[in-house]
């Protein structure tokens, strides 16, 4: 039954994979308007079903297979196959074997391309068209009858005139308007106005940027030509369709982040595709070829491989997990744009136990200057805002002097200097600048060094491996430091004197009053009291999800749903829901818990999981709050999102935020956590989770006016 | 200019000793405010004698003990120890600080749980636990220190059927070359009891080994006794771990560490021969460090010590209401508090100061209390100036276990007076009253008065 259904999932992404998406009601608009031209929609369903089976009895499994990467190739050649040709027994011999022959090549050169981060686009259908073509025209009778239609002599004649009533709309709308769809028709080889109305309207369901885009290019296309008048009697509807309109959607919301730069690219992306149709007509009339989606196929695919060679990705981005939709594409980057800094950056902890007062900062006024600005110091001050205990003339009277200074980070020990003497109070040791000194290799460039150690407290020696908190040593007042202190910093060599690096913290508890607040990724500034977070066993170990863990999930109706842990190609973790085929992935690094993303059914347990439990840290207390902000395209009100759409690139004023805090109950404890628009504070969820015995229990949710309320059990 | 009060003339023994360069002064100094209140204003409000407690202090010794800590360890957490004070107010500026609840009985869980700490934040502790009690403590999930094998098969029995397993500690008493040894609470390390007990707690697979707990004493002037405990609980917990396959939690050291007064027959005063918190904190948590424990894998330090983290903000204030001299010819100061609320000053020579300005001779004495039973000895020998009836005193450090053991005998017991760090205050416990005392009592009514 599964397997049926991901068969007819993967047959109607065939068709909706042409506009780069995977929308099924733009799937079915597409394969119904096909049917318009009936030859060329059996045939083009028909090549679609046959790569599907052939590739699934040769085992080319795999998301290109579902995504119909791997068929639409074969849907376009079966389109054009009707549009060109007569339908007789030699039409569906030749089919056949052409639709072969577009399998393999759509195999080849996406596996080939692939490795580059490169589409193939349209070349197998155009590379196997040729040789159909050159074949049918050549001497020997292949016995393929051609049509002769108005848009097959266009399409050979490269710039054409614009003619032809037809029906009501040709009358009744305006020139471009029925220009418009008339060219959108053409990518599938016909040119009809409601065909174009259709796909327009599927389209505009799938995504409100591409269609915003299809109408730009379509606009600045005309206008261009009405300025410079390249083609006199009008741009021909297929390469206006096909070439234009394709290459700005393409590079204007698929591959590149909807952006105000990437609607530019996509305008700029029009007189070179100008220059490309024209060229290559010429060329290839001399064989009697038409250039069909040529122009597209080179200019996006030489276009993406130069943007992927940038040194730094800038301000236009390419879109780099792809979720065949330019706002999902959109809202997913901006929204995980501050979230994913785990997998940016090491994980550093600060380098000692408890509350400690950053006492100078980067670009200190005393010693943290020039080369050497990107560093902390660090001591422990009492409610008195002193540092010592009475009298304070000892470097034993010093609140951190003594206490054990840890690794910030699993690495190699790089150096070790531990022979200094401590001074004492109020004197200096200009000499050896940096006194008693342990530097930790993490990674190449990456090294962390703590200084002004006490003397002969070194825990270590050059080569041994540390972990995350390992002792190193205690901290002293050796070196450059008139009273005990601890310095932290990053830098580049192993040496001593190396100039410094910026680098954040993981996560660290900034304190305030008695408040404690999250901060992750981020550098400490002057004055900041602060600690590595307090982990609680209890939460951590509800939420280490093991890659096989399963769960049921009861519903207070009877409903059950089943999970599983899994970890994909890539290394991410995520939950399958095996009842919905939902899935949701997340991050655990230790100290909280996250999800990154969700796909599937929003009515499922799993998608109330995920907005439950967002962003959950594993601490206890109670003051501590968790924010976050969800991804636009989880908004319920559809109207606004709608609207939201339509000027997303440029602006972005949906905002849904996320809160959560952890309580602690008579038995375990509960996280609590609502969801809320943030321009109006209006809350649109709420939900607790209950732990106990470092397992979650319940989860109980109110959206949408619904409250609903489940109940995990366990085998392992 | 002002008139000189009136002193009463005396004679003094003459002294012939070496000569020091303090002269004959004593060092007392007048304690006219407690956190910026006159003594003066707090008798007139609130009676004498009357109690009086700093929040300030007490969340000063907190935030410092904890400091020193936290410092060293990564994982601590404090208790607050119930029997210490008791006091709702006082608990709760010790929840509010961060601590869990550490209790002996089920009238101090019940207090616990009346000021609102969640059960598995309370640690139930004694030798003397119900089958009721008990059961209370498994239905809220708080963790059981377990004294003997009795309370061990009684809590096996309890814990049949259970969905969840009730979290458990066992209580490890053991030799830590101190004086008296504290063999009489928990299993002993050293002829293998606590060995047993804790096989048999992993093995039942009814109960959750969660912790290991010990109190090697009060009062511990040594810091080598922590040590010591600190290795044999942490090689307990590596043998649990690597020969029943359970991870310890928590390592609970209990508490014991000496506040700044002095013990009755020291012969220096307190202040110069306690160790300071920061040498216990200093000892406990290298030799935790140290053990050979992952350090992702560190046992949880549990501490439940009282005394030191509230002694010294607790103050007595009281009236002198006569003096006479005793047939030695050493004078006796009677005062208006006794015993029966100092219970302390069974254990402690109390600095008592004066709080008003005095004359600078010096004179031994004994002070009394109001109790017309001879125990009642404040202090048997002290050289304060010559106090006069209706003369204000300040008795120190106070603040651990007298708000607890103190009784209702001969007098009733007074106010409790906190200041809070706005220095307002506030009375945390009125005085008895003689309804109060009588509320529940019965007279038959043959015995009624006509």
């Amino acid at each position: 039954m599964k397997q049926i259904s991901a068969f007819i999932k993967s047959v109607i992404n065939s068709y909706s994979v042409l506009f780069f998406s995977q929308n099924r009601v733009l799937g079915l608009i597409l394969m119904l308007v096909s049917f318009f031209n009936p030859a060329s929609g059996f045939a083009g369903l028909g090549c679609v079903l046959f790569s599907q089976v052939i590739c699934r009895l040769l085992k080319f499994y795999g998301d290109d297979l579902q995504t119909g990467i791997y068929s639409f190739n074969s849907l376009l050649l079966g389109i054009a196959f009707g549009a060109f040709y007569h339908v007789n027994l030699l039409f569906v011999l030749w089919l056949v074997v052409t639709c072969g022959m577009v399998i393999v090549a759509s195999i080849l050169l996406s596996q080939r391309l692939g490795k580059r981060g490169l589409p193939m686009l349209s070349l197998p259908f155009i590379l196997v068209f040729w040789m159909v073509l050159l074949a049918a025209n050549s001497i020997f009778a292949m016995g393929l009858q051609q049509k002769s239609s108005y848009l097959l002599e266009e399409i050979y004649n490269g710039p054409g005139h614009l003619a032809g009533v037809e029906g009501y709309f040709a009358v009744a709308l305006p020139k471009y308007v029925s220009l418009f769809f008339r060219a959108l028709s053409a990518v599938l080889f016909q040119h009809n106005i409601i065909v174009g109305m259709l796909m327009s309207l599927g389209l505009f369901i799938h995504s409100r940027i591409a269609f915003s885009l299809l109408v730009i290019s379509f606009i600045g296309a005309c206008l261009l030509n009405s300025v410079i008048y390249v083609y006199p009697e009008g741009i021909s509807y297929y390469h206006l369709g096909a070439n234009v309109m394709m290459v700005s959607v393409a590079m204007g919301s698929f591959f590149t982040i909807p952006s105000l730069r990437s609607y530019l690219l996509a305008v700029l992306c029009i007189p070179v595709v100008f220059i490309f149709i024209n060229a290559l007509t010429g060329f290839m009339s001399v064989h009697a070829l038409p250039i069909f989606s040529l122009p597209f196929c080179m200019v996006n695919i030489s276009l993406l491989y130069f943007l992927t060679l940038r040194k730094s990705t800038g301000k236009l981005q390419l879109t780099q997990v792809q979720h065949y939709s330019p706002e999902r594409n959109l809202y997913q980057f901006l929204n995980q744009q501050n979230r994913l800094n785990d997998l940016k950056y090491l994980k550093l902890n600060l380098p000692f136990m408890g509350y400690w007062t950053v006492t100078q900062g980067y670009n200190g006024s005393i010693t943290h200057k020039g080369d050497w600005s990107e560093a902390l110091d660090f001591m422990i001050y009492d409610d008195e805002q002193k540092t010592y205990q009475y009298p304070g003339t000892q470097p034993e009277n010093f609140y951190c002097f003594n206490k054990p200074v840890l690794a910030c980070g699993d690495g190699v020990v790089e150096l070790v200097v531990n022979h200094l003497e401590d001074n004492p109070i109020g004197k200096e040791n200009l000499k050896e600048n940096w006194g008693n000194t342990v530097v930790i290799k993490h990674a190449i460039g990456l090294y962390s060094k703590v200084s002004h150690l006490k003397k002969n407290s070194a825990k270590v020696k050059p080569g041994d491996i540390v972990k995350q908190g390992d002792l190193l040593a205690l901290c002293g007042n050796s070196g450059r430091s008139p009273e005990p202190h601890l310095h932290f910093q990053l830098q580049a060599t192993p040496y001593i004197g190396s100039k410094t690096l910026r680098y954040p913290f993981a996560w660290y508890f900034s304190r305030k009053g008695n408040k404690n607040s999250l901060q992750s990724y981020t550098i400490p500034a002057e004055g900041e009291l602060v600690g590595n977070p307090e982990v609680n066993a209890g939460i951590k170990k509800a939420f280490d999800l093991q890659p096989g863990y399963t769960a049921r999930l009861t519903q207070e109706n009877g409903n059950t749903e089943e999970w599983e842990v899994f970890k994909d190609t890539l290394g991410q973790c995520g939950i399958y829901s095996k009842t919905t085929g939902a899935a949701a992935y997340y991050i655990n690094n230790g100290v909280m818990f996250y999800f990154t993303s969700f796909y599937g059914d929003k009515k499922s347990m799993l998608y109330y999981f995920y907005l439950a439990a967002y962003k959950v840290i594993f601490n206890d207390a109670e003051e501590l709050e968790v924010n976050d902000e969800f991804a636009v395209h989880l908004s319920q009100n559809k109207v606004l999102l709608l609207l939201q759409d339509l000027v997303a690139p440029f602006y972005k004023f949906i905002s849904i935020g996320y809160q959560s805090s952890n309580l602690v109950q008579k038995n375990g404890l509960s996280i609590n956590s609502k969801q809320f628009d943030k321009r109006n504070n209006k809350q649109l969820m709420d939900s607790t989770i209950c732990i106990d015995h470092g397992s979650l229990q319940t989860i109980s949710i109110n959206i949408n006016g619904s409250h609903i309320k489940a109940q995990w059990s366990t085998e392992n | 200019m002002e008139k000189l009060q009136y002193e009463k003339p005396y004679i003094k023994k003459l002294h012939a000793g070496v000569m020091n360069k303090f002269g004959t002064r004593t060092g007392v100094q007048p304690v006219k405010n407690i956190d910026g209140i006159s003594v003066k204003s707090l008798i007139e409000t609130y009676g004498s004698p009357v109690f009086v407690l700093s929040e300030r202090q007490i969340r000063k010794n907190y935030r410092s003990a904890y400091r020193a800590f936290s410092t060293r360890y990564p994982k601590v957490q404090f208790a607050w120890s119930y029997k210490t004070n008791y006091l709702n107010a006082i608990c709760q500026v010790f929840h509010q600080e961060g601590s869990w609840a550490e209790v002996v009985s089920g009238f101090e869980y019940r207090k616990a749980l009346g000021n609102g700490v969640p059960g598995n934040k309370i640690i139930f502790n004694g030798p003397g636990k119900t089958n009721d009690e008990l059961q209370m403590a498994i239905e809220n999930d708080s963790l059981i220190h377990i004294d003997h094998f009795e309370e061990l098969n009684q809590l096996l029995t309890l814990s049949n059927n259970l969905a969840n397993k009730p979290r458990v500690a066992i209580r490890v008493n053991m030799d830590t070359g101190v004086y008296p040894l504290w063999d009489r609470f928990g299993f002993n390390y050293e002829n293998g009891e606590a060995w047993t007990a804790l096989t048999k707690v992993v093995n039942s697979g009814k109960l959750q080994l969660a912790g290991l707990h010990c109190h090697i004493g009060t009062y511990m002037l040594t810091t080598a006794a922590y040590g010591i405990a600190a290795t044999k609980l942490c090689d307990l917990a590596i043998r649990c771990q690597t020969q029943c396959n359970h991870k310890i939690e928590y390592i609970d050291m209990g508490g014991g560490f000496p506040s700044t007064n002095t013990l009755k027959g020291a012969y220096l005063p307190g202040n110069d021969t306690v160790p300071s918190i920061d040498d216990f904190a200093e000892v406990i948590t290298s030799t935790l460090l140290n053990y050979g424990f992952a350090n992702t894998d560190l046992p949880s330090l549990i501490l439940e010590s009282g005394r030191v983290l509230i002694d010294d903000a607790g103050y007595l204030l009281g009236t002198v209401i006569a003096n006479k001299r005793l047939s030695s010819g050493k004078r006796a100061t009677i005062v208006d508090f006794g015993v029966n609320i100092l219970f302390t000053s069974f254990w402690y020579e109390h600095q008592i100061s004066p709080a008003q300005d005095f004359v600078p001779h010096s004179e031994n004495m004994v002070i009394y209390g109001p109790l017309c039973m001879n125990i009642d000895v404040i202090r048997e020998s002290i050289n304060l100036p010559p106090l006069s009836p209706g003369d204000q005193v300040v008795v120190h450090k106070v603040g651990a276990y007298n708000m607890t053991q103190w009784m209702q005998f001969i007098t009733l017991r007074p106010t409790v007076v906190l200041i809070d760090e706005q220095q307002r205050t506030h009375v945390i416990r009125t005085s008895e009253t003689l309804q109060y005392t009588e509320e529940p009592e019965f007279v038959p009514t043959h015995l009624k008065a006509k």
